[in-house]
């Protein structure tokens, strides 16, 4: 241990890092009614952590070759010693994400904590959402099996909408008129290079901003606090707040523990939810399953396109939907973080959810 | 025991270790198939014999083929005698050359030299190649 202490001197006589750990984990004060749901980006990081760990490891035997794809993939389930348990984690990490995700947005609107002067650290999670998708998607069609070959079909076809550039628009998402060896290579090298280091560098600003602007009061009890709308920077700051470490990583780490216990136990008991059976059999250009459907999380927007009578304005809805999401902290400018002082928000809050919920439900048996 | 009774140092020290204890087991569950997954199975994942139509091999010349995931080489030096080696030099794993003008192995990195037995003519090779055994079936030679 002395050896330890020794090299921890070192460093610190030349960076001062005791004073930087300090400052950052006991020092660090969170305010006292912080809650579970703020646990959630602690759950994202680790959750994104496993899947790029997870993702280099599957690029060691994957082959991103449409004559060779979902051979390779087949090797890693039956072959590769543990395969399967890594795909496993990475398939429904991947969904766990979008759960994640959803609960962290939905909590953060639900607290008002997208208000002033949060509205970049709202804007930097909500395209990280964005991203997160996209992330889905192009992971999506890499097993070159026939559910990946045609919901990557679907998804890139809802493109043509476009009004003038539709057509091209589908070209240049898929490489080729029809998805094929082109889709797949660049599929490929945005989902494992492209988009990973931008989502890096957004989680790095994301988190800038959380730290650098300090967390927000829960707006419940005594101890909530309006918005600030002053025009002078300011930290805010939990003089009464309890410390970062160890008292809330202890809570935060008792949710992780809950998701990482949930995502073990679908790869061991119930993977079949995320692989179903059109996921094994090799994708077939001239033969499109019946009833294919997308990922749940893309549904509501599955369904949103044969709602309305044409698909432009199907697109136009959901375009105009995430908009209004992304610039929320600028349409809804009040003080006012609790819920209970906010009907009209709440209001159209809860109908906003169940109405995604329903069109899913109605996507998914459609 | 009374709970008060157990001083600070003494039960955070039992947590630490508890913790340690706990993190390790841990660590050590998701270790084990991390280091499954990445080792390669078998011997290089080629077979334990193989069998070359004896056209292939040029007679004073070298047919190369990979045999347990390695290159080896298969020679004719005289009709109907077969010698198979390993084609990786022993000095620094480089893949060596036939002359068939020479008839001997020289290898393009360093310039060890072998005779067409695998013994070490030359060079900074520290080992013969090492040979495998050949054997015939019909048309074919069989190697391992």
């Amino acid at each position: 241990m002395q050896i330890v202490k020794r090299v921890i001197d070192w460093v610190d006589v030349r960076l001062g890092v005791r004073e930087l750990v300090e400052e950052n984990t006991t020092g660090y004060l969170v305010p006292r009614n912080v809650n579970a749901w703020y646990s959630l980006g602690t759950v994202l990081l680790t959750l994104f952590a496993i899947q790029f760990l997870t993702g280099i490891l599957l690029l060691m035997y994957y082959i991103p070759d449409t004559e060779k794809a979902f051979t390779s993939v087949e090797r890693i389930m039956n072959d590769v010693p543990y395969g399967w348990l890594f795909r496993y984690l990475h398939a429904i990490g991947s969904n766990m994400i979008v759960v994640a995700l959803l609960l962290h947005m939905f909590s953060v609107l639900f607290m008002g904590s997208y208000k002033k002067p949060r509205e970049l650290t709202w804007l930097s999670g909500f395209t990280i959402f964005n991203l997160g998708l996209v992330l889905c998607l192009t992971g999506y069609l890499l097993p070159w099996s026939q559910l990946s070959f045609w919901a990557t079909t679907v998804a890139t076809d809802a493109a043509g909408a476009v009004p003038v550039i539709g057509a091209k628009l589908v070209e240049l998402l898929r490489g080729s008129p029809s998805v094929g060896a082109q889709t797949l290579g660049r599929f490929f090298a945005l989902h494992v290079m492209a988009l990973p280091l931008v989502l890096l560098g957004l989680i790095g600003f994301h988190l800038f901003c959380v730290r650098r602007i300090g967390i927000s009061t829960a707006p419940f009890g005594k101890d909530a606090r309006p918005a600030r709308t002053g025009e002078k920077f300011e930290h805010e700051l939990h003089p009464n707040g309890i410390p970062f470490f160890p008292n809330y990583t202890m809570e935060e780490g008792a949710i992780v523990c809950f998701f990482l216990a949930a995502l073990v136990a679908v790869a061991f008991f119930a993977p079949q939810l995320f692989i179903p059976p059109d996921a094994l059999v090799p994708a077939d250009p001239y033969n499109t399953p019946e009833h294919i459907k997308p990922e749940w999380y893309f549904l509501w927007a599955y369904q949103t396109l044969k709602i309305f009578p044409s698909k432009l304005l199907g697109l136009g809805v959901q375009v105009a939907m995430m908009t209004f999401l992304a610039l929320l902290p600028f349409i809804d400018r009040s003080e006012e973080r609790r819920p209970a002082k906010r009907p009209l928000f709440v209001t159209c809050y809860v109908l906003g959810i169940l109405l995604i919920i329903a069109i899913s439900i109605w996507g998914h048996y459609s | 025991m009374d709970q008060q009774s157990v001083p600070s140092p003494q039960r955070r020290n039992f947590l630490l270790l508890m913790l340690a204890g706990v993190g390790s087991a841990l660590g050590a569950m998701a270790a084990w198939p991390l280091l499954k997954f990445l080792s390669p199975s078998g011997s290089g994942g080629g077979s334990t014999q193989v069998k070359i139509a004896k056209e292939k091999i040029p007679l004073g010349g070298a047919y190369f083929f990979d045999y347990r995931g390695r290159p080896a080489v298969l020679l004719e030096p005289k009709p109907g005698e077969y010698v198979a080696l390993t084609a990786v030099c022993t000095h620094l794993g480089c893949i060596v050359k036939w002359h068939k003008d020479q008839q001997k192995f020289i290898c393009p990195c360093h310039g060890g030299q072998f005779s067409a037995e695998g013994d070490v003519l030359k060079g900074p090779p520290p080992a013969p190649l090492e040979s495998y055994q050949v054997s015939l079936d019909g048309d074919q030679v069989v190697v391992g």
